[in-house]
């Protein structure tokens, strides 16, 4: 978590030193031995997900005689920013980049992007085809900065099979703060704890948007430059509460900072509910021994539910690159976001098809009746109320405000009291605001 | 005193099975398939070894262990010549300033690796020398621990040696390979394990100067196996953890004896 902080410090200094690079040259688009213009697309896609976006790929350069995408692993987001940033405008800087969402206002920060908006206006593009919720995450001032790949949402997954045990419905899933306290209590036994959440900030802020609230001030940042955190107010302190209440009363169970941690605790039983994204779920129900259910994440009153934030990552393009590269780059996009390839992905990954038609392709019809619990994400998601809440914060320094608020949720465990937990991590927030 | 000698033993194993139980186990789970992983088994119901033909398919495997075992001996080879001829010039040759440069070369120990991580990385790239082994081991040559470690080794050497040597003829050159090297053995083998490990392992730097799967490394590949927002095939990862560290192993037991001699060297004394 160390290098979480370091990125931003290391970016910025190469931002800097970059700044006093050598006069620019017309640059010329990289070939291969065939003739077509090699389009360098640096991912953060690992395991199981690097399989199936090579296939995304490989699909790509089939399609056509022009490009030729090069998919290559960068380590995590963090780690592939901080590369992005140390080669940005140079020539081994790639064509199509991929990061995650919190990502989205250092990269606009950069200057070292081209919107892609640049090409759907160029081409008329219609995108009005596309998700609204996902797309309304990568608008800033109603310019379309970057195209969203990778999308994932949160959701609350149970044992059905440990539902039924405790004398619950394992039809019917807790949906509010109390429901779920209740259904914790009748599911806690000896070897078993009734509900947890991962020590991630990505939890904690959805959270609060569900119930509307925002993470700081002017909008979420949408409207002007963001100046205060203000997720320490009604809605985060209802979050934290939460974790506290049922920490104090054993129905908690704290499992770090691990998500495959948290997995392993549920798989052997030792955890009967759980928040995890909604991309995760396919392996975890092919690893279950029990039949698992996915229901919508929790929110104090069932009335108010506002929704969830987009998570995952987008595909940005870059700049200072040859213009042949650039359409190699749009086009590579806009294929992904075709209805087949969305299809394939939804199937492929778990993550949600930024083109909603995709889930009337028959291999998703076949995919959602082997896993019904994908369909629950894709409805939470469409049933999201589009707002400054729920389309997310904006601000550059979420890596660090997302380390705060993981201390915070530690410190709970210790005994500190909610409000003083979230005071902390939004003051020191706040502090990285003015940077 | 036999009575001694085997609480001495248990403890040993003792010892032995706790610090053996993270690879015994990496081991075991090589052997699972997913399912057991998640539900915490500690041995396979049903021994497989399908994790690691599915190391060899996920990522080039033997490219990557190719490449490393390249740069890790280029490093070692690299350390190994500068530290030692770095530390007889602090030993034996009289200059003018050699304190301060001698302190001036300890005082890099305190900078921190990251924080000349991408001056280091912008000199690699106008070098041309991105995706090549020169960028991934040239940055590493020069080490003050090394040229501290073989400095001490040096200085148990009589001067008097060196200056009988320097009367009767002999460069500086061949008193450098027939007398300090051969009796500073120890010292050395220590550092050739220590370079070529801390290479092996390492994993920020390779993924920073590396592009194309041709040129990197083994630690780059297990990153690329492993996945945060979906389960990551844990056996399939501990396969490939297991096959990387067999040349680190392979390494230790053929230096154990100079390693053990080497790193209780200073305390003795």
């Amino acid at each position: 978590m160390k290098k979480l902080g370091l990125f931003a410090g290391l970016a910025s200094s190469v931002l800097l030193l970059g700044a006093c690079g050598s006069e620019e040259a017309a640059p010329v688009a990289a070939t291969t031995e065939d003739g077509k213009t090699e389009v360098v697309f640096w991912h953060a896609m690992s395991g199981d997900l690097e399989t199936a976006l090579n296939t995304q790929v490989d699909a790509f350069n089939a399609s056509q005689d022009d490009y030729e995408v090069k998919p290559v692993f960068q380590g995590t987001y963090e780690e592939a920013l901080t590369k992005f940033n140390a080669v940005a405008g140079s020539e081994d800087a790639p064509a199509i980049m991929q990061t995650f969402e919190v990502g989205t206002k250092y990269m606009i920060d950069s200057n070292k992007i081209t919107p892609v908006q640049e090409f759907i206006d160029k081409e008329d593009f219609d995108t009005s085809v596309w998700e609204e919720n996902i797309l309304s995450y990568y608008q800033v001032d109603g310019k379309q900065y970057s195209m969203p790949f990778n999308s994932s949402t949160p959701v609350l997954i149970y044992n059905k099979e440990a539902f039924e045990k405790a004398g619950l419905d394992p039809e019917k899933a807790p949906r509010t703060y109390d429901e779920l306290k209740e259904a914790a209590k009748k599911l806690t036994t000896d070897g078993q704890t009734g509900f947890t959440m991962l020590n991630y900030g990505w939890f904690f802020e959805q959270l609060v948007a569900a119930q509307g609230g925002l993470y700081v001030d002017n909008d979420n940042g949408r409207s002007g430059d963001p100046t205060k955190a203000v997720f320490d107010g009604e809605e985060g302190q209802n979050a934290f509460n939460l974790i506290k209440e049922m920490y104090d009363e054993k129905t908690f169970l704290n499992v770090g900072q691990n998500w495959d941690d948290m997995r392993a605790a549920f798989q052997s039983g030792k955890v009967a509910m759980y928040l995890d994204s909604s991309a995760g779920i396919r392996t975890v129900a092919d690893n279950a021994d029990f039949e698992i259910g996915a229901s919508y994440l929790p929110v104090p009153n069932e009335a108010e539910r506002q929704g969830v934030v987009i998570g995952g990552a987008s595909l940005w393009m870059g700049d200072g690159i040859a213009e042949e590269t650039k359409e190699g780059a749009w086009e590579f996009m806009k294929y992904v976001a075709s209805t087949e390839a969305q299809a394939q992905w939804h199937v492929d990954t778990g993550y949600f098809a930024i083109n909603p038609e995709a889930y009337n392709e028959p291999v998703v019809k076949e995919m959602w009746a082997k896993y019904p619990q994908l369909k629950v994400t894709v409805d939470q998601l469409s049933e999201t109320k589009p707002s400054p809440a729920t389309q997310g914060a904006l601000i550059s320094t979420f890596p660090q405000s997302r380390q705060s608020v993981v201390n915070a949720m530690e410190s709970l465990y210790q005994g500190v009291s909610v409000e003083e937990a979230l005071k902390r991590a939004a003051d020191e927030t706040t502090s990285t605001l003015g940077q | 005193m036999r009575l001694r000698n085997i609480s001495v033993y248990v403890l040993l194993v003792l010892c032995a099975v706790v610090m053996l139980f993270p690879i015994a186990y990496a081991f075991s789970i090589s052997l699972m398939d997913g399912k057991e992983v998640l539900q915490g088994h500690l041995l396979p119901r049903e021994p497989s070894l399908e994790n690691y033909v599915a190391a060899f398919e996920r990522i080039p495997m033997m490219t990557y262990l190719l490449n490393s075992l390249i740069v890790a001996l280029l490093v070692m080879i690299g350390q190994v010549v500068l530290s030692s001829l770095a530390a007889f010039a602090f030993v034996f040759i009289d200059f003018k300033g050699k304190g301060l440069i001698f302190m001036l070369f300890l005082a890099t120990m305190m900078v921190p690796w990251e924080a000349t991580m991408v001056p280091n990385f912008l000199t690699i790239q106008s070098l041309g020398w991105l995706n090549s082994v020169w960028g991934l081991s040239v940055p590493f040559f020069a080490l003050a621990f090394g040229t501290f470690l073989l400095r001490q080794q040096f200085k148990t050497i009589p001067y008097e040696m060196y200056e009988a040597s320097q009367i009767a003829g002999i460069s500086r050159f061949r008193f450098f390979c027939n007398v300090v090297l051969p009796v500073s053995k120890t010292p050395i083998v220590t550092l050739s394990v220590y370079s070529f490990l801390t290479t092996w392992n390492m994993y920020l730097w390779p993924l920073l100067v590396t592009n194309t799967e041709q040129a990197r490394t083994v630690q780059i590949g297990i990153k690329q196996m492993q996945s945060n927002e979906v389960a990551s095939d844990w056996g399939v990862v501990m396969a490939a953890v297991i096959l990387i560290i067999i040349p680190t192993l392979v390494l230790l037991f053929a230096g154990q004896k100079h390693l053990q001699e080497g790193l209780t060297q200073g305390a003795i004394k």
